[in-house]
């Protein structure tokens, strides 16, 4: 497996910037996998934006003292997501069943996407993209869940357009302020 | 005593000695349950006064649910966790036993542990005057310039307090508030069978996963904790989305249902269990983990028994009152500590055998992850559920309004030889009402003596089907 | 130089405090068996250094956990203002234990 792929190891090159043209493709695709996300169209999502070899994985932030060679956060131990398509594909599952009583009524759902970077890797194929988010999603009268995080994406080029290989999401909170999380990030 | 007015000759040395509270009793808080009618008030899942008669009355008596010694293996290891809203740090002393220490400094009260978890610590210094505690709690130093030549200053009357007991059972350590308590293994009475289940279905027992998942639910804590301890019923409705994602159909809970499902409560721990031997496991998606409980439960007959081997991995969930759960199986293991009356702080893990193959371990970890956790397809749909049980009393007519749990009345199995009080079948409310008898039993009364010969009590008939 | 103690007092790895008329108390320590000593009051908040501990060819203050190199007293860990912790020079004589506590002329 190319390095850059290994779900456990963070970017640490961010000496080649992608040119202008890539840099506004990659956004372009982000923006529209947000829409996507939005309108809960999570088949599509599926179909048009993760690759066949995902990684998806969002640990659980652990408050740690500065010294602590364990740090905040370790792959294999627990976590929110570490998905690979097939497991991704029993969420979306559950999402469109009429009886998903947390998405029925419907979520309103808002992925606010920032701070986009995006950087050539060793191997041509491949993107490293970083990037900001904030998740909001409100339900009924006045539930409103919102989180801040940060995304390592590594995208795959497919022709002019992208597909993603890898995601690491890193959010801001420890305890999950929120009942669930009805949502992909 | 008084604190310095103007001159403080002749003041006095403070008295540090550490304070366990006494319990009271609440009679009117203790009719808010009618055993008669199994009816249960609302005021218990939204009155103020209500909730700091829970941390007088039961968070700061009963024995609660710390650690998994697995997380804190060697000296200086520890964790922070609560006892009711209480901040409490966990931590392996030097030869190997485990205290467990109030989390607040006693010179102006700051938390002195911030982080969730640590290892090899050399002891704990709080961040405000670095006031400075051994593993052990005792106060080792502050600032000898200033205090050495303070003549209130005794350093050796002065620490963290401890919590007043800590014990552990197979691999689980609880801790209590209370020098009265009786002792762990009596709190949790004949509910050890039913524990065992998960405990100790194999040699070497079990460990739980690394780190663990934090969130936040706008409900009483009791609308889990009763969910758990006998609500198989919500399953067929609230999670058929996530059964239907997982088995391609609905919750099935066995060919065998009216011969083998049951209910058992002991002081107001309980279990539901269908027997069917790897209906939870079947929901975690991974044919390989039905087959590893396939399996592991065969090997555990002679160890555990028919009726516990088959419990393994079926249908089933559990609580120990008042707020730890599990299920069976499905291995996902939680807390569910009160912030308030509508509001918790659920802290779950994993957990596995330890002698489980690594393959195993991991395939627990995952599946536990796309079940129970707040992305998981069932936990997903639990929260709210939970948060407009407890948000609708808000409403004062709302709240006076009366609430059925009176599902399963005299389906008592005074046949089956099980430990407990045994109820035919497991959609029954039968366990949910013993829950709320037990916390009747904890406002109501103020003595151990009483709280372990109640109503919740197993009969004695049944101790003998335990031994 | 001023006699202390008898050096079979000094054990590996542990700490011993020592007073000595009107001067400030002093602590001794062996690590692969050679003998250290040092002031037992730390630097940093005047604590006392032989409620500490030795690990690693260093002393570990027990409250705000500075550590000091055997012999040189440079401090790691370092709380806020902890200067490096100061060593006397001191001999193994005949089974006993000497050190220079003082500047002597
Ligand atoms: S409050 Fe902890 S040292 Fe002052
Ligand atoms: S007094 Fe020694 S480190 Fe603070
Ligand atoms: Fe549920």
């Amino acid at each position: 497996m190319t390095d850059i792929l290994d779900i456990s190891r963070p970017f640490t090159a961010y000496d080649r910037p992608a040119d202008a043209e890539t840099e506004r493709a990659v956004t372009r695709f982000l923006n529209a996998e947000a829409r996507t996300l939005d309108r809960e169209a999570y088949q599509e999502w599926l179909d048009h934006f993760v690759d066949e070899d995902i990684h998806y994985w969002m640990p659980d932030m652990e408050t740690r003292n500065r010294s602590d060679a364990r740090g905040p956060y370790r792959h294999g131990d627990s976590a929110y997501f570490d998905d690979t398509l097939s497991e991704l594909k029993v969420r979306v599952a559950r999402f469109v069943e009429p009886s998903a009583w947390a998405d029925n009524p419907a979520t309103r759902h808002l992925h606010l996407i920032s701070n986009i970077e995006v950087y050539e890797t060793g191997d041509p194929s491949l993107l490293a993209v970083c990037s900001a988010f904030t998740n909001v999603r409100n339900r009924n009268e006045t539930d409103q869940d919102v989180i801040h995080g940060r995304r390592e994406d590594v995208l795959r080029r497919h022709g002019d357009d992208f597909r993603l290989a890898r995601r690491r999401i890193l959010i801001v909170q420890n305890v999950l302020l929120s009942k669930n999380l009805n949502t992909f990030l | 005593m008084t604190m310095c007015r103007g001159s403080c000759q002749g003041a006095g040395r403070p008295d540090m000695t550490p304070v366990y509270p006494t319990a009271g009793s609440y009679p009117d808080f203790a009719r808010l349950v009618n055993r008669d009618t199994a009816q249960v008030d609302r005021r218990v899942f939204s009155d103020e006064a209500v909730y700091q008669a829970e941390l007088r009355q039961i968070f700061a008596r009963a024995w609660l649910f710390l650690a998994h010694e697995s997380q804190i293996p060697g000296p200086g290891d520890f964790i922070r966790t609560s006892m009711g809203e209480d901040d409490v740090i966990i931590v392996r002393q030097r030869d190997g036993s485990v205290k467990a220490l109030l989390n607040s400094c006693p010179h102006r009260g700051n938390r002195v542990c911030m982080v969730d978890a640590g290892s090899k610590a050399r002891g704990f210094i709080c961040n405000y005057h670095g006031w400075s505690f051994g593993l052990d709690g005792g106060l080792r130093g502050t600032d000898g310039k200033v205090y050495e030549k303070d003549e209130s200053f005794e350093k050796a009357q002065i620490g963290l307090t401890p919590v007043a007991q800590v014990a552990s059972y197979k691999g689980l350590i609880f801790g209590t508030f209370d020098p009265e308590a009786p002792s762990l293994e009596e709190f949790l009475g004949d509910f050890t069978f039913y524990l065992d289940i998960m405990l100790d279905n194999e040699e070497g027992g079990t460990e739980f996963v690394g780190g663990a998942i934090r969130s936040e639910i706008d409900c009483n804590w009791k609308f889990p904790a009763e969910n758990f301890v006998g609500d198989i019923l919500h399953a067929f409705w609230t999670h058929q989305s996530g059964a239907q994602a997982i088995l391609g159909g609905g919750v099935d809970l066995g060919k065998r249902y009216d011969e083998l499902a049951f209910q058992a409560s002991v002081y107001g721990h309980g279990i539901e269990t269908n027997l069917d031997k790897v209906g939870n496991t079947r929901t975690l998606g991974y044919p390989e983990l039905v087959d590893y409980v396939f399996d592991l439960s065969e090997r555990a007959r002679a160890r555990l028994g028919e009726v516990r081997a088959r419990a393994i991995g079926a249908v089933s969930s559990a609580t120990v009152f008042p707020n730890m759960s599990f299920l069976p199986g499905q291995n996902t293991f939680r807390v569910w500590h009160p912030r308030g009356p509508g509001k918790i702080e659920l802290v779950s893990w994993t957990i596995v055998n330890r002698n489980a193959p690594e393959r195993i371990k991991d395939l627990y970890r995952k599946g536990v992850m796309m079940t129970f956790s707040p992305g998981g397809v069932f936990e997903m749909d639990d929260g709210e559920n939970w948060e407009y049980s407890t948000r609708v009393n808000q409403g004062f007519v709302t709240r006076q309004q009366p609430l059925h749990y009176a599902l399963g009345l005299g389906s008592e199995d005074l046949e089956r030889n099980l430990p407990g009080i045994v109820h035919k079948g497991s959609l029954n409310d039968a366990n949910q009402r013993l829950f709320y008898t037990r916390w009747a039993e904890f406002m109501e009364h103020d003595n151990w003596a009483d709280l372990q010969n109640g109503a919740t009590a197993a009969p004695a008939r049944t101790r003998a089907a335990a031994e | 130089m001023i006699e202390l103690c008898n050096s079979t007092d000094v054990v590996e790895g542990e700490i011993l405090r020592r007073d000595v008329d009107g001067l400030p108390a002093v602590a001794l320590t062996r690590h692969e068996g050679q003998i250290f000593v040092f002031p037992d009051t730390c630097p940093h908040a005047e604590e006392s250094l032989s409620e500490g501990w030795v690990e690693d060819g260093r002393v570990v203050c027990g409250v705000h956990f500075a550590e000091f190199e055997l012999g040189s007293g440079e401090v790691h860990n370092r709380p806020a203002g902890c200067p490096n912790l100061t060593f006397f020079t001191c001999e193994d004589r005949d089974g006993k234990v000497f050190a220079r506590l003082k500047e002597e002329a």
